[in-house]
């Protein structure tokens, strides 16, 4: 094979994972702007009453002119977020569909990829939102931001290491057997869950607005990750970056 | 012509170069919308970046429906 053909298989494969994440990152933001902005304005609005009452703002049209433009730049930014998170996070999944695609269960690379998009969903995803959820604006000390930041990506990338390495330990056994390593997963991540730190900061807010704004974050979220393993996996299926490079498969 | 050079490939067989480039596009991604408290823009702007958090602002809706912590 020569180094051209190879070459353009590797670019078809960083542009079909590129796109899949970019669209889905669309996908994502859109389905914010629906389920979560409204919980997103009332939150705020708790925070501009505060502002009022502690008399730090007043509450006159040139604020609200302000605010108004403030928040459109915000909600326009959920979408552009939207393609830039959903082209990183697809990037992450591209490496892993292209690594593990042959032990993945399934006939077609379509539902390969959902496969994968749900176990990725689970681990990195929904596992460390069980433990650090999603807040919305008036939650959360500005203090403790650096704090919080680590908590939650520590836990992400201890969930993250911790199903790859099991997966890697499944390999050494057979049949039923295989089982074990998802016991252990679930044993080493349940411990991680009790042991590590909780979240510092008291939540003030409605539990109304903090629930409803939660829900609406997973499910968002839960969008972006059926997308992108739909995406990955209908381009691959229309692409082939793998088809005629030995090596590649 | 066909040259006999090939791609590095990892032991999975998927270029290593393709996978370098995603992972630097997941952590810069992941940062910007993530965590970026002005600390890009703060290369060409100084402290002022913190102060003026364009990136922070930009992303913010996104970052806390994703579940990262913002403020």
């Amino acid at each position: 094979m020569s180094l051209g053909v190879n070459a353009m298989k590797t670019f078809i494969f960083l542009i079909i994972v590129l796109i899949a994440g970019a669209f889905a990152g669309l996908v994502h933001g859109s389905a914010n702007l629906v389920l979560v902005e409204p919980y997103l304005d009332e939150a705020i609005g708790i925070e501009n009453q505060n502002l009022f009452d502690s008399g730090e703002e007043d509450d006159t049209l040139e604020f609200w002119v302000e605010y108004e433009g403030y928040r459109d730049w915000q909600k326009g930014g959920q979408l552009l977020a939207g393609v830039i998170l959903g082209t990183s996070i697809g990037a992450l999944f591209g490496i892993v569909f292209a690594l593990s695609r042959h032990s993945l269960p399934g006939n077609n690379n379509i539902k390969k990829a959902l496969i994968l998009a749900g176990i990725m969903w689970l681990t990195i995803y929904f596992i460390p939102f069980l433990k650090y959820p999603a807040n919305p604006p008036t939650v959360g000390d500005a203090d403790t931001v650096v704090l919080r930041a680590i908590l939650y990506l520590s836990f992400i990338a201890i969930s993250g290491f911790a199903a790859v390495g099991f997966y890697k330990l499944s390999k050494i056994f057979k049949g039923n057997k295989k089982v074990v390593a998802l016991v252990g997963y679930t044993v080493f991540i349940s411990a991680v869950f009790v042991l590590m730190p909780d979240n510092p900061d008291e939540i003030t807010a409605p539990i109304d607005l903090v629930d409803g704004f939660r829900i609406m974050s997973v499910l968002g979220v839960s969008a972006y990750w059926i997308a992108v393993g739909l995406f990955l996996g209908i381009l691959w299926n229309r692409f082939k970056p793998n088809k005629e490079v030995p090596s590649f498969n | 012509m066909s040259q006999s050079r090939q791609i590095n490939l990892s032991k999975s067989g998927v270029p290593v170069i393709a996978i370098v480039a995603l992972a630097i596009i997941f952590a810069v991604g992941l940062f910007v919308v993530g965590f970026d408290q002005g600390h890009i823009f703060s290369i060409a702007f100084g402290e002022q970046a913190f102060e003026d958090q364009f990136i922070h602002e930009l992303t913010h809706d996104m970052r806390h429906a994703a579940g990262f912590p913002c403020h």
